[in-house]
């Protein structure tokens, strides 16, 4: 073929010619590896989910093609029969088809990382090669970026290992998945991900399209760290170990044309929309890039796209960006605005879509309003029916009539309890056999209250798994925030019991100490050891341990202590813990740390409120308190009346206790 | 075998051309204009008389027009294709008349003569069909000749956007003459600075003003001299977008407008095909991308092509010379059998 002309070139054949010769080879991996789409892409895989009526991998393979790639490696995992089906069903497995597509299917692959590895074992990409995920949906031209990467690793001699291409697009536009929010730093010059040179800036607007162009390098350093799974990590170890290793990453910057990857539903909604609006030109709905017999349609005024013999019925309006698959009928007085619609369905009179994504064969009757929701294959939505925002409805899902069901409802045939015993094999049982011997064991009944009277399907919810204090629910719609009160308050206690736990340490600790008659400095030690383990502050090292010495008599003795017998047990332990004290009361605010913590003991112990004075009076006498301070502490403004009327009663002794020192210097200085 | 690799050959060529159709010169490689895109069709409908195996003029004729609906199909907007496709079903019928003897057939069944005609028949279109390509070939060459007689000295000319006939015309003129060009630039895509950068590359002076100041400036012009995509059967024209506010400009300073298009833009369309007649592209030029939250609010379209009514225009000329926009009926049926107008 013309494209593949590199024979003509002989005699002074220098390596940039062979190079150039060589075809432009691209791995799709045509598996996410992980269960965004669940339980959607139970039944089908991720890839060949339709949008706009064409399956994912469609745009990613036509992306490639009018790139000029040649050679495309498509790697499968999850359910890579129904992939290869459509692949050889598809133009581009024709013997015409100038990009020759080789499909590579494992059970084994878990991760991105596998899959590099994969390539690397069997030796496939002899040169540089662009990397895709099977979900990509671009009309990005990347030979321009192709040329940078191929002109850097010339020039610079295999420094640069990967050119990743971003798009510019400003914060909070709606195409950028806020899971997928990059915060880049990069070198203005030289485009290259670093921080250490001159002039870099940082850069909040891009948004990552899920394409890099690799060098074969790229495989070999897959193989040589087995820990890299994601592309993250490998992003990681690259520039961790630019200084060891030398790698370069750079970055290709474009304004023009457009890249977003699928990974959530979020995405898939504003992916559709934005194609539905003819941003990804000339991959549009009458295109019909993917040459499949009775696929055309029609566009007219407002981005209106109808298939090959759709009927609308009388008094129905397609507003605007709405795309009609063929054979599919529509009733009376309907109202569709910014839906996409597949093949074969039947909407009843009355109906009400907005934002509505609808696959083939679903059959919708009359009254029926659905808001920015999903209904995949085979479903049938009974009358009256009202879907609220970011509901699912997966395979053959029946809801009955006049239900409502609440925003964010996930319905689907596959049961949520027959997951999670799945949950060992989720990958490795591909086989359908399997999943369908389990359907009918556990055929569970439908609950009416769930699914409406006719209904028949189960209520998801989102992933159970994670982790039980998260305030990012992860829903099946993408990472949403819960500003969650509640939330808020378990990462309070979450610390209180740190704390809680600490102190119960530093107990056991000065008990022991008490019983085996540890030197003090083993004391210090421990209790040192103790706040790194629990990450506590000295501030808060030093209150706790004032608190549970002023405690400890409490807690050997029980609390109906009387104040007499209180400060009997504990003015002995104060004496033999002093060292341990002034090791952590050593600066002005230490002292009034130490103050406060006191106080608020006392504040709780009401009826011992006259130890304190006691208390103090040991402590100052022990030298583990300034009478500076104490002084300062009195004088400071009590915050409550509960410590107002302690420092009256303290009012007393306080003088006291200032005459005291005064006959104590007086009678130093007779002394002398 | 030799056959087999040739019929795969054809076919491949067949799919990479419909490809390149539909990306719409999007890809990799320079937006075609639509001379190449004709001399392609034409190479191609020749390849394909000559590889497919047909045996009588009628299967030919159903062969190409097969390929003629996948190939108009692939971009609607793009009419040279049909125009040629057309052409050469006219060649075909032609040819056929003409070895069948001096009257012209009204039926076409099958006969006898057929087949012993069968080996000149090819042989003739193959012909008929290469001197098509030479025609086309030179059909700028041959509107540039022209440009003397239409362009005099110290006048004032605008033209909008960007066209390789309207350039090679006023180069040709420019030659012996010296006059002023006036480039509006044609939003949003712009080409009106590539024409003037080539206009000045052959020293006319030129000078680029924005499509709002059409009007104002109009007052100032001798003649409008505009190319464009396609022209239809009524005479009207389907020309790049700014083009109906330069003629409706001109009629109202009662300034000429001569449009400079080659007779294998004509063709038997007429504007009333609403799904087809208008190409909408990515809204990226109009609004980019980048504006970031006023897309979700806001429907953005970026239509490419625009429709003027005949009464606006003032001159056609083509290769075959000068003609009224009410002449052009006459040179359509010269050009095109009324039996193939729906392909």
């Amino acid at each position: 073929m013309s494209s593949r002309g590199g024979k003509q070139k002989k005699g002074n054949v220098t390596s940039e010619q062979e190079e150039e010769e060589q075809p432009l080879q691209a791995v799709l991996v045509a598996d996410s590896f992980n269960r965004r789409f669940f339980p959607i892409s139970k039944d089908q895989p991720r890839a060949l989910l339709p949008l706009g009526n064409v399956a994912m991998i469609d745009y990613t393979l036509e992306f490639l093609t009018s790139t000029g790639v040649q050679e495309t490696f498509v790697f499968c995992c999850w359910m890579s029969n129904k992939i290869k089906d459509h692949l050889l069903k598809s133009k581009w497995c024709r013997p015409t088809s100038p990009n020759v597509v080789h499909i590579i299917t494992s059970d084994l692959y878990r991760s991105l990382g596998d899959v590099l590895r994969d390539v690397d074992a069997k030796n496939l990409v002899r040169n540089d090669f662009i990397l895709v995920y099977g979900d990509v949906v671009s009309n990005i031209d990347v030979s321009q970026a192709l040329q940078e990467h191929r002109h850097r690793r010339k020039v610079d001699k295999n420094i640069s290992v990967m050119t990743m291409v971003f798009k510019e697009s400003s914060p909070g536009h709606k195409s950028r998945c806020e899971e997928d929010d990059v915060i880049v730093a990069m070198d203005s010059k030289s485009k290259r991900f670093s921080m250490g040179t001159d002039e870099f800036e940082i850069r909040h607007d891009l948004l990552d399209c899920h394409i890099s162009i690799c060098s074969p390098q790229v495989a070999e350093l897959f193989t040589d760290n087995f820990d890299y799974q994601t592309r993250n990590d490998f992003v990681r170890g690259i520039l961790v170990n630019e200084e060891i290793l030398g790698n370069q990453i750079h970055l290709y910057v474009t304004q023009d044309g457009y890249g977003a990857r699928v990974s959530n539903l979020q995405m898939y909604d504003s992916v559709s929309s934005d194609m539905v609006r003819r941003w990804v030109y000339p991959l549009t709905p009458e295109a019909n890039f993917t040459d499949q017999q009775g696929q055309g349609c029609t566009h007219s005024r407002h981005n209106v796209y109808r298939g090959a013999e759709v009927s609308l019925g009388h008094g129905s309006q397609m507003e605007e960006n709405v795309l009609i698959g063929r054979d599919t009928s529509i009733g009376a007085n309907c109202h569709i605005s910014n839906s996409v619609i597949g093949n074969n369905c039947t909407i009843g009179d009355n109906v009400v879509l907005d934002r509505a994504h609808m696959w083939n064969n679903v059959h919708i009757s009359s009254n029926v309003e659905i808001h920015q929701s999903v209904v995949c294959d085979g479903a049938v939505v009974k009358e009256a029916v009202h879907l609220n925002k970011q509901c699912v409805l997966a395979y053959n899902v029946v809801i009955g009539p006049n239900l409502s069901l609440p925003d964010g409802t996930v319905v689907s045939m596959h049961h949520p309890e027959e997951e999670e015993e799945d949950d060992d094999d989720e990958f490795l049982s591909d086989d359908q056999e399997v999943g369908h011997s389990k359907d009918k064991t556990r055929q569970k009944a439908f609950n009416p209250a769930e699914v409406g009277p006719e209904g028949k399907g189960y209520i998801w919810k989102a992933s159970m798994n994670d982790t039980e204090d998260e305030e990012l629910a992860q829903c099946l719609w993408g990472l949403v925030l819960n500003p969650d009160p509640e939330s808020d308050s378990e990462s309070e206690a979450s610390e209180e019991s740190q704390d809680r736990t600490f102190q119960l340490e530093v107990l056991g600790t000065l008990q022991r100490g008490l019983e085996e008659n540890i030197v003090c400095d083993n004391l210090v030690l421990e209790i040192n050891s103790l706040k790194y383990a629990y990450n506590i502050t000295l501030k808060e090292v030093m209150q706790i341990l004032t608190r549970v010495v002023l405690e400890y008599p409490f807690q050997q003795q029980g609390t109906q202590l009387t104040t007499l017998q209180y400060t009997g047990s504990l003015l002995p332990l104060l004496k033999t813990w002093s060292p341990v004290f002034k090791n952590y009361i050593k600066r002005a605010q230490d002292h009034l740390d130490c103050l406060s913590a006191v106080e608020e003991l006392f504040l709780e112990q009401d009826t011992h409120q006259t130890a304190m004075v006691k208390v103090l009076m040991k402590m100052y006498q022990l030298e583990i308190l300034e009478e500076e301070a104490i002084l300062k502490w009195f004088s400071t403004g009590a915050t409550n009346d509960k410590s107002r009327q302690l420092r009256k009663n303290q009012g007393k002794q306080r003088m006291s206790l200032q005459r005291k020192e005064s006959e104590e210097d007086e009678s130093s200085e007779e002394g002398e | 075998m030799p056959g087999a690799d040739k019929e795969a050959d054809l076919t491949e060529r067949i799919e990479a051309f419909l490809a390149d159709l539909k990306r719409g010169g999007c890809g990799t490689g320079p937006i075609r204009g639509s001379g190449e895109t004709a001399r392609e069709t034409t190479a191609l409908l020749r390849k394909v008389t000559a590889q497919a195996r047909w045996s009588s003029a009628g299967d030919l004729m159903e062969i190409i027009r097969k390929e003629g609906r996948r190939m108009t199909a692939a971009q609607p907007s793009e009419t040279t294709v049909g125009n040629m496709v057309l052409r050469v079903l006219k060649i075909i019928r032609e040819e056929y008349a003409r070895s069948r003897g001096s009257s012209e057939e009204t039926d076409q069944q099958e006969s006898l003569h057929k087949l012993q005609h069968f080996v000149h028949l090819k042989a003739n279109v193959i012909e008929a069909i290469n001197e098509l390509l030479t025609e086309l070939d030179g059909t700028t060459d041959n509107i540039a000749m022209q440009a003397l007689e239409h362009i005099h000295s110290n006048e004032v000319i605008m033209t909008v956007g960007r066209s390789r006939t309207v350039e090679a015309f006023l180069k040709d003129a420019a030659r012996k003459r010296k006059f002023h060009v006036i480039v509006a630039e044609c939003a949003p895509f712009c080409q009106g600075h590539e024409m003037a950068t080539n206009l000045s590359k052959a020293s006319i002076e030129t000078t680029v003003i924005a499509d709002a100041a059409i009007f104002a400036v109009m007052s100032r012009v001798n003649k409008v001299i505009i190319g464009t995509q396609t022209v239809l059967a009524n005479g009207g024209l389907r020309a790049v977008n700014g083009t109906h506010t330069v003629a409706l400009a001109a009629r109202h300073h009662s300034t000429p407008l001569i449009v400079c298009a080659p007779m294998f833009k004509l063709s038997p369309q007429f504007p009333n095909e609403e799904d087809t007649f208008h190409k909408f592209v990515s809204p990226h030029e109009v609004l980019p991308f980048t504006e970031g939250e006023i897309l979700s609010k806001v429907n953005v379209h970026c239509p490419v092509f625009d429709y003027v009514p005949p009464e606006l225009i003032t001159l056609f000329i083509s290769n075959i010379g000068g003609n009224a926009p009410s002449y052009i009926y006459r040179l359509m049926s010269e050009l095109y059998h009324p039996e193939d107008h729906d392909l």
